[in-house]
């Protein structure tokens, strides 16, 4: 008995060729590897615009209007990171086999290799990253030690940068594969020296996966994009929210994660307005009887759910004349939060601006419930529901 | 095309090292956790659920008649990659007890009769092909 060698253990591991369907090939994987290209910059441009609104440049002149751009271009970074599932694992499948092809012969060669090799291993990994980690996080499960939104933010870059070195490394194998039938065997891929993709009613044609990989797509789409889009919502069965809850609306964080109960429930609650170190106070009938305005707006969370509501309350606008503020102030907002992040936010002096920018009071006609921000909450246009500060004990304006 | 090449192959490598720099001041508990996900995710598909596919398939191609196989195929392919799609909603993990206005939907139900709809619909496509090939095949009447 002999121990078995290198060469016993590589005929062991499967070539490309040893795999049956005839359903790869170069067509495939150009079609649907260009719809996921797609769905990747759009994932890409609304990630780093949504990055823009927690943190927003000087050059960057972010506002209220319109009032639903940032419901919109977060629902459909969402939306399209769950349509992009389906296309990257028809893709993998497309491609498995190319796995499995030996290493080159000769030094050279086996460089050219190993560094394509290690871009696509950037790229997999990194776009599963993304799309697993984006996935997890709308169900709001973190069963990682990172801090998401700067890992996910920072592995973006190592997709997109990994899928530029993709498409400049495959781009003539794309064009040629784009310029001709799905079905034809023209390409560098060796599953189809051994195998024609003609009619045969028995087994899955490339089309036929084609156009699977995008209805699979549309359909993860269409059943979850109700949590975002109002007439979808009773399609989308599959959606992390349904879009109900008390007052009429979902709820992000409650009032007891927040560990906000105790202090949002004190009878004796005053909120206090800081104006150059003068601090003017009022408690929640003197908020009540100053001029209420009620405007339509959306909740927009960063999960990729979003839904309108009628509030009613005070123009924060209004609230700093009224201490003597100067016009065009920037405010920073203070809650009574004492657990979690975004426990405190900037309101930029655009918004501030915009009489529907509100303390708010009211929701749907109805007074807050504590888990919406009761005593008083901002509410504005165009911003990321975190950015939405409940539970309000203080507003510092900036100078 | 040349030039198109270089430019984006320039790109991505400025881009991916940009990805790389911004974790430069991760702590070391998270780059191991950020890794472990990043290789988990290439050994869980390379690994696991593309040899597992490609186990399913020689095992249909051997088990299913012939007039089933597209269909079926076709019909994994959605039911599959949805599955995975769905993997946290049916997870029961997620959300927070206190909050009942996240994951609040019968996801289960929903999957069952999802897989349901699915089998039945390739079941009949098949059967159709069959019937079709067969009567097409059968001499003529008259």
């Amino acid at each position: 008995m002999r121990l078995p060698t290198v060469d016993d253990v590589e005929k062991l591991i499967p070539r490309p060729e040893d795999f049956e369907s005839r359903a790869r090939g170069t067509g495939l994987t150009a079609r649907v590897g260009t719809a996921l290209g797609i769905a990747f910059a759009i994932c890409f441009l609304t990630g780093i615009w949504s990055h823009l609104q927690y943190d927003p440049p000087g050059w960057l002149p972010l506002g209220p209007q319109p009032t639903q751009l940032y419901r919109i271009t977060q629902g459909t970074h969402v939306i399209t990171g769950i349509a992009s599932i389906p296309l990257i694992l028809v893709k993998l499948w497309s491609v498995f086999p190319r796995l499995f092809i030996r290493p080159p012969r000769g030094p050279r060669a086996l460089l050219v290799e190993a560094l394509e090799r290690a871009s696509i291993g950037a790229l997999v990994g990194s776009s599963i990253f993304m799309l697993a980690s984006g996935l997890l996080n709308i169900a709001q499960w973190y069963p990682w030690d990172f801090s998401f939104r700067a890992t996910h933010y920072a592995v973006a870059w190592v997709a997109i940068g990994s899928l530029l070195v993709h498409i400049a490394v495959k781009l003539p194998v794309i064009r040629q594969a784009l310029g001709a039938p799905i079905s034809d065997a023209v390409d560098d891929d060796p599953a189809d020296d051994v195998h024609d993709d003609h009619d045969d009613p028995e087994s899955l044609t490339r089309r036929t996966v084609m156009l699977g990989a995008f209805a699979s797509a549309g359909l993860a789409a269409l059943l979850t994009a109700g949590q975002t889009v109002p007439f979808l919502r009773k399609i989308s069965v599959f959606a992390v929210r349904d879009g109900e809850g008390p007052q009429g609306l979902p709820i992000n964080r409650t009032a007891k994660a927040a560990g906000a109960v105790e202090a949002a429930s004190d009878p004796s609650f005053v909120l206090e307005i800081i104006v150059d170190g003068v601090t003017t106070t009022l408690d929640r009938d003197q908020l009540a009887a100053l001029p209420q305005r009620t405007h339509e707006l959306p909740i927009a969370c960063v999960e990729g759910w979003s839904r309108s509501a009628s509030w009613t309350g005070v123009a924060v606008r209004d609230l700093l004349e009224m201490a003597g503020a100067p016009g065009r102030s920037e405010v920073l907002v203070r809650s009574m939060q004492t657990k979690g992040a975004f426990g405190t936010s900037v309101l930029p002096a655009r918004f501030v601006e915009d009489h529907r920018t509100l303390l708010a009071l009211q929701l749907n006609g109805e007074d807050l419930s504590l888990d919406h921000g009761f005593p008083c909450r901002i509410i504005a246009p165009n911003r990321p529901g975190v950015l939405q500060t409940k539970w309000v004990r203080q507003i510092e304006v900036r100078s | 095309m040349r030039a198109v090449r270089a430019a984006l192959l320039a790109a991505g490598v400025a881009a991916g090292l940009w990805g790389v720099w911004l974790m430069r001041d991760f702590t070391s508990d998270r780059l191991v956790s950020a890794g472990t996900w990043l290789a988990g995710g290439i050994v869980l598909h390379d690994a696991v659920l593309a040899p597992l596919t490609v186990a399913i398939g020689v095992v249909a191609v051997r088990l299913l008649p012939g007039y089933f196989r597209a269909p079926m195929g076709l019909a994994f392919l959605v039911w599959a990659t949805l599955t995975i799609v769905f993997v946290p909603v049916l997870s029961g993990q997620g959300g927070k007890p206190d909050n009942d206005t996240i994951l609040n939907r019968p996801y289960v139900e929903s999957w069952l009769v999802m897989t349901a709809l699915l089998l039945v619909a390739a079941a009949a496509v098949g059967l159709l092909r069959r019937s079709r090939a067969t009567r097409a095949a059968a001499p003529d009447p008259k």
